[in-house]
């Protein structure tokens, strides 16, 4: 997103506007007002006298809010305002905005103030792919108020723009004659409502839910979650940054009012993904345990029933990501949902057990057994692909369906030593462990909460014979690593790439081999000093600004650092978290999705890989991941134990008030890991 | 017929009893089927997964107002009910989230074929 566009939003509505507060959007880019993964407004155009005005400044109250102080007269040398504009913006169902012009003159004015407002109706979809609208457009005024309207069929959006004030409404937009006294003010305030007809109480109810006060909710997010103290001023504020941008990413769902789960990124996936929120869930566990709790149910409550091959759907699948908009109403995209992931379905059984193992939260277990007991049942049924019991993937839907689905998702992520690309279905490496993880965690559920200890003899004597096949069938013998992949005919897809991290996470790894494991990761082929590239240096495909194959990925490093703690490479952790934290500095505590796989002495500073999101919800909470490898933060029955590994650039930290199982509880380091070397 | 079909959906639903795919929903949906200028009224009420249908009622939670062709396409998996929903061909009043739910117990669509399955 650029910088110099303004964004505010409450759940999945999000306004983009430019520095004065206006939106004058073309078919392609990325300002408007946006509900449901459409556009609602397309233009919103503030003039007075005819003339646009000029951004004094813009003032970023809240994520939710923003006030644009303005003047008359665009670019002028020097400007002479008799006059000045505020336009104080809030998002809801749509937004309101209160607009007040101030006469600073001894003399009266008179103003012709307008609004020029329009809307495209695009879908999410078509604003990034540039495609055509099927459907057709009308207007009109009623009962003081402009409805924007499109329809196509039964779909149906509209716009409703209404002002306190006494307006002429014509179908382009507001106009008002102002008469302003000497040292005088005037305002009104202006309704934009995303609205819509067909998908009738889709919207509505939602309004009706309104929270009592946006502002205190933050306030109490924030005095919930353990207060952290440390000398250093740039994890404190990294922090801070991390627990304000995940309380902006929360957004709630039809089944779940009330209940806040965290959307993928801002403003564009402000929606459900399977993956992205249980990455963010695990993460965040230790900070704001309720949200795994509610990702876990909507997540369940959407849990594959059939067999749809245009949505790639199996019974017991968890979704990738669900959407509202015009082009998945027409099924021109499948996200309604679309379940095109193979990962979500076995973390969505780590999540359960790692959540239990903190909040001691039996019900929700309980709860779920049914959804956790068919997740599981999916990963031997419907993902052994190839035939040899691993998870692979495989599209149905050629058309729209997604070819990679794993978190490495792009075309090119997964690929042999020489660059060569393996078939389909393959099989890559990292969900053989989510998969192990799975079936050790659920046999845990199944002694302590289920009480079906032949189901939890059964699950750990597959995650066994799992674990014993992988460490043979995986292991690229002359490199010392696992290979990316399993092709089609079972050859090792054998580039060195990140994905060895995550195996460390899951526990697949035998003993034996974390050595190597670990020492891979931190080598100078995959570690560049601000963290481990998601491809190592000298395999074909790699590229330090390659989206999969060579960037560097703060999410994937926070789950690498609890991987290396697992195993006991505490101060590998340390490096890798030590690393990562000191990027996020540079990005005033926002780490983007990626940054370039440049070695450390080289650049000097992160280079921050171009994307359209952020914050992005999975790198807002790897500092939260982060803290917890390095405060080595581990729930053991009803106790939390502190195993500190703490750089030396960090003196002192403390995490005060950790919820979970024990009540609150303290935790303390210091700084004793040197990690020059990064 | 259309109408026999819905008739048909209709009773056997009641038969399935417990429904474990809606065991953290409950409410009741009122059905308007219309169909050759008709209107035929069913309540579904679901009690954290136990079923039960009724011709008559008192309040729904939500209203589901649909055409007997529709419906039946619906309960054959021809017509998936959320995308249904956002092109307006279900009206829904209501809590949406019940509607949501319901609609999981409807089959796979009948052209998808399971590509491979090997245990």
């Amino acid at each position: 997103m650029s910088s110099d566009l303004v964004q505010i939003l409450e759940g999945n509505t999000f306004v983009v506007s430019d520095r004065n507060g206006d939106i004058d959007a073309s078919p392609v880019d990325a300002t408007g007002l946006f509900s449901f993964d459409t556009r609602f407004l397309a233009k919103w155009v503030l003039t007075i006298d005819g003339e646009r005005l000029n951004a004094l400044s813009t003032d970023d109250l809240n994520y939710y809010e923003t006030r644009f102080f303005l003047v008359p007269g665009t670019g002028t040398v020097y400007i002479d305002a008799k006059l000045s504009v505020i336009r104080q913006r809030v998002v809801g169902r749509g937004f309101s905005e209160r607009l007040t012009i101030l006469n600073h003159d001894d003399k009266p004015v008179s103003l012709e103030v307008r609004l020029e407002a329009g809307s495209d109706f695009a879908d999410l979809f078509e604003v990034k792919d540039q495609l055509k609208k099927k459907g057709t457009y009308y207007h009109r005024a009623e009962r003081g108020r402009l409805v924007l309207g499109y329809k196509r069929e039964g779909f149906d959006r509209e716009t409703w723009i209404s002002a306190s004030e006494p307006a002429k409404i014509d179908p382009e937009g507001l106009a008002f004659k102002v008469k302003v006294e000497p040292h005088g003010e005037w305002t009104t305030d202006l309704e934009v409502v995303a609205a819509s007809i067909a998908a009738v109480e889709l919207m509505a109810t939602r309004a009706k839910r309104k929270r009592p006060s946006l502002a205190r909710g933050l306030d109490k997010w924030l005095a919930q979650a353990p207060s952290l103290q440390s000398s250093s001023d740039s994890l404190r504020a990294t922090y801070h940054r991390s627990l304000v941008d995940l309380a902006a990413l929360r957004f709630e769902t039809m089944t779940l009012p009330g209940r806040s789960i965290p959307a993928a990124g801002l403003p564009w996936f402000m929606t459900l993904f399977g993956r992205d929120s249980i990455f963010t869930s695990l993460q965040s566990l230790p900070f704001t345990p309720e949200l795994a709790a509610s990702t876990l149910q909507a997540l369940g409550e959407r849990q594959g029933t059939r067999v749809d091959d245009f949505r790639d759907e199996d019974p017991g699948r968890i979704l990738h990501e669900m959407r509202f908009g015009e082009m998945t109403a027409f099924e021109e995209r499948p996200h309604s949902p679309y379940y095109g992931c193979v990962d979500a379905t076995p973390l969505f059984v780590v999540l359960l057990d790692e959540y239990e193992r903190w909040t001691g939260d039996t019900r929700l277990v309980r709860d779920l057994e049914f959804e956790a007991r068919a997740a599981l049942n999916w990963i031997d049924e419907y993902a052994n692909l190839q035939g040899n019991g691993y998870i692979a993937y495989k599209r149905r839907n050629e058309k729209t369906g997604l070819e990679n689905q794993c978190w490495k998702d792009s075309w090119d992520s997964i690929s042999y030593r020489d660059g060569r690309l393996p078939g389909f279905p393959r099989a890559t490496c990292e969900l053989q462990g989510y998969a192990y993880d799975a079936k050790v965690r659920a046999a845990r559920l199944a002694r302590l909460v289920w009480k079906d200890p032949a189901f939890a003899d059964r699950l750990e004597a597959e995650a066994a014979d799992l674990k014993r096949r992988f460490n043979d069938d995986f292991w690229v013998e002359d490199g010392e690593y696992f290979a990316i992949a399993l092709d089609v005919d079972g050859s090792r897809v054998d580039a060195l790439t990140s994905n060895n991290g995550h195996l460390l996470w899951s526990g697949i790894v035998e003993k034996s081999k974390a050595k190597a494991v670990a020492g891979h990761l931190l080598g100078e082929r995959l570690f560049s000093g601000w963290g481990v590239r998601t491809m190592a240096e000298g395999e074909g495909r790699y590229n330090p600004i390659g989206y999969h194959v060579g960037t560097v990925w703060p999410y994937d490093n926070s789950f690498i650092a609890w991987g290396l703690r697992r195993y006991g490479f505490k101060d590998e952790a340390a490096r890798v978290a030590a690393g990562i934290l000191d990027a996020a500095d540079f990005f005033a505590g926002r780490l983007p999705e990626a940054f370039g796989g440049y070695p450390r002495e080289m650049t000097r500073y992160p280079v921050q890989y171009p994307t359209a999101c952020s914050p992005q919800a999975w790198s807002t909470g790897a500092p939260l991941l982060l803290l917890r490898a390095m405060l080595g933060l581990e729930p053991i029955g009803d106790h939390l134990i502190v195993d500190p590994a703490l750089p030396a650039s960090i003196d002192h930290l403390e995490l005060l008030d950790i919820p979970g199982r024990w009540g609150r509880i303290d935790a303390f380091g210091r700084g004793r890991i040197d990690t020059g070397k990064n | 017929m259309a109408a026999d079909s819905v008739t048909q959906y209709f009773e056997a639903l009641a038969e399935r009893g417990h429904e474990p795919l809606l065991r953290s929903a409950s409410g009741t949906i009122r059905f308007d089927v219309r169909s050759g200028g008709r209107v035929a009224q069913w309540y579904v009420t679901i009690k954290k997964g136990d079923l039960s249908v009724a011709r008559e009622g008192d309040a729904a939670d939500t209203v589901v107002r649909v055409d007997a062709a529709e419906f039946e396409s619906l309960t054959k998996g021809r017509v998936n009910a959320q995308t249904a929903v956002l092109r307006g061909e279900l009206a829904v009043e209501g809590d949406l989230g019940l509607v949501m739910s319901f609609q999981r117990l409807f089959p796979s669509p009948p052209k998808s074929v399971y590509a491979r399955r090997i245990k």
